[in-house]
């Protein structure tokens, strides 16, 4: 079982950083699922935690790293599944948010327990040399048999899409709506109206966000909405670290909300907020 | 038959320009959560008691509105921290905002429009109350007896700032001879702690005092005027003879209007 990645835009590396290190602001633990072509981080898979939102994020292996070299442990499988503490990992890969970066590789080795080493090359103009910064994040092997547990979640088959130009104002809401109400309904027209509404015993709070661009996902020119907990959706708009501004918000009535973040074309982060009983 | 309005069913329609000092000003006086909300051709005032030792009322006259219709008198109780929660829904990012109320029952809405996004707006409909009648307190300080001290707000509240945190009661002196104007605190142990301030000082803006007034007040009451002295620029204080204070707050928000905030607050027993 061998494993190793190379990356060297200082870009692509701080998002990378940002990513993982949204993770972790959502869950102790993450499963990382290195496959032939992608990288797959998952928080919260067993979705037992009531207040973070399942979570996941699917990296495109060409897109970020130059160099990417799989060898699984036997010639039938596709896959290398891995856990480990997601603070510890982001931490390690903390430094890559410094500048003087120039390339970081992650390296799956056996140090008396199997580890993913996190070795960011620093140059500094001051020393000729370069320095290596090392962090070996222990890890644990998923072993195949389990992998059943361990799947990339299927992404639901909504109706509408809308595309949020910008997450800000939507995520100072959540975060205040959450004070008002337990459960928070979003509702998305054809015509391109997303509306978040937020009701309790005293008040109805009803946020519009105008003008954006819908997707229908069935053909139908039919609107969308659901009900979900808004302290899953405060937790996963709260953890956000990346860069991006722009969001998909789909729609499965009555089911599900997906909201989608392009890092890249084929860097992707979803999370899943199930709909709940009104 | 005649014209119909363009306020439609809507009895009462405010809008105003930033919300930022709305927002300040009601939350200088949320220290109860029932408010009573009064708006006529006056302006709109918002009171909010406890007990029958404080009274605050914000008063909004016409002029500080970019917009103000009201047809007749309307009267109405609401949940002030809820009122409070819907002006603060976008936190710091400026809005401008509509109020509007329809009749008895009926909800008031707010709608907050923020500047970053002209795509985005949210509707706040606030469940209303059948509405108490406020303690008026404004006929007891009408006389010609009063004492009358005008002072710089931001002076004001770093005195009262630096008076002891733990006192259980403010003494209120006013006075045509010195000191003019004295604050003392008086502690659990009965530690004495006090503030003169000279008619002269350059925080005084006007001082009109015939009689020598002394009172003393609770310092939580006193304590609640707090966040409303922070943001005031002007103060005005006055008291009559028996004691009963007004702290009269002038505030400013960006757009120059000025908005007011009143605070009555009734004397202790004299127990000497």
């Amino acid at each position: 079982m061998k494993f190793r990645a190379l990356m060297q835009d200082p870009m692509y590396m701080r998002e990378f950083q940002a990513i993982v290190a949204t993770l972790a602001k959502l869950a102790k633990e993450c499963i990382m699922i290195l496959g032939e072509r992608q990288m797959h981080f998952i928080v919260n898979e067993d979705q037992s935690s009531t207040s973070s939102p399942l979570v996941w994020a699917s990296i495109a292996a060409e897109e970020y790293f130059p160099e990417y070299r799989l060898e699984t442990a036997r010639p039938d499988q596709d896959y290398i599944v891995l856990s480990m503490s997601s603070a510890n990992l982001s931490r390690a890969l903390s430094v890559l948010r410094g500048g003087g970066i120039s390339s970081c590789k992650l390296k799956l080795q056996r140090i008396q327990f199997p580890c993913i080493s996190v070795i960011a090359t620093v140059s500094s103009s001051a020393v000729t040399e370069d320095r290596e910064v090392v962090h070996d994040v222990p890890v644990s092997i998923i072993p195949a048999s389990d992998w059943s547990a361990y799947v990339v979640p299927r992404v639901p088959n909504s109706q509408l899409a809308l595309c949020l130009p910008s997450v800000r104002l939507l995520r100072s809401l959540i975060d205040k709506l959450k004070n008002i109400s337990p459960s928070l309904e979003f509702q998305a027209s054809y015509d391109g109206e997303l509306s978040v509404i937020a009701t309790s015993e005293m008040s109805t709070v009803t946020s519009r966000f105008q003008r954006l661009v819908p997707r229908s996902l069935t053909g139908s020119e039919e609107g969308a909405s659901c009900s979900v907990d808004s302290r899953k959706a405060s937790a996963f708009f709260g953890a956000l670290q990346l860069p991006n501004e722009e969001m998909t918000i789909a729609i499965e009535r009555e089911q599900s909300i997906h909201l989608q973040i392009y890092v890249r074309q084929d860097v992707v982060l979803h999370s899943i907020l199930p709909a709940v009983c009104m | 038959m005649d014209n119909p309005s363009p306020y439609g069913d809507y009895k009462f329609v405010g809008r105003v320009d930033h919300v930022k000092i709305f927002n300040q000003a009601i939350k200088s006086i949320c220290f109860n959560d029932y408010g009573m909300l009064h708006v006529s051709d006056d302006g709109l005032r918002i009171t909010v008691e406890q007990g029958k030792s404080i009274q605050a009322t914000l008063f909004m006259p016409p002029a500080a509105f970019k917009e103000f219709y009201v047809q007749d008198f309307q009267s109405f109780g609401l949940k002030m921290n809820v009122l409070s929660e819907c002006l603060n829904l976008f936190g710091s990012a400026d809005c401008s905002l509509r109020i509007m109320y329809c009749d008895q029952g009926s909800p008031l809405k707010i709608i907050l429009y923020p500047y970053d996004d002209e795509d985005v707006s949210t509707e706040c409909a606030i469940q209303t109350m059948d509405c108490e009648e406020p303690i008026d307190y404004d006929l007891e300080l009408k006389g010609p007896d009063l004492n009358v001290i005008f002072v710089r707000g931001s002076n004001l509240s770093k005195v009262f700032h630096e008076l002891e945190k733990s006192a259980e009661e403010f003494e209120f002196i006013t006075s045509p001879d010195r000191p003019h104007f004295k604050i003392t605190t008086v502690g659990i142990m009965q530690a004495v702690f006090s503030v003169e301030v000279a008619k002269t000082s350059p925080m005084m803006m006007m001082f009109n005092c015939k009689n020598t007034v002394k009172a003393r007040y609770k310092s939580h009451h006193i304590r609640l005027t707090n966040k409303a002295m922070q943001s005031a620029t002007k103060v005005a204080i006055k008291t009559n003879s028996i004691g009963l204070l007004e702290l009269h707050l002038v505030m400013q928000g960006d757009g120059q209007e000025e908005i007011f905030v009143q605070f009555y607050i009734i004397p202790l027993l004299n127990t000497e």
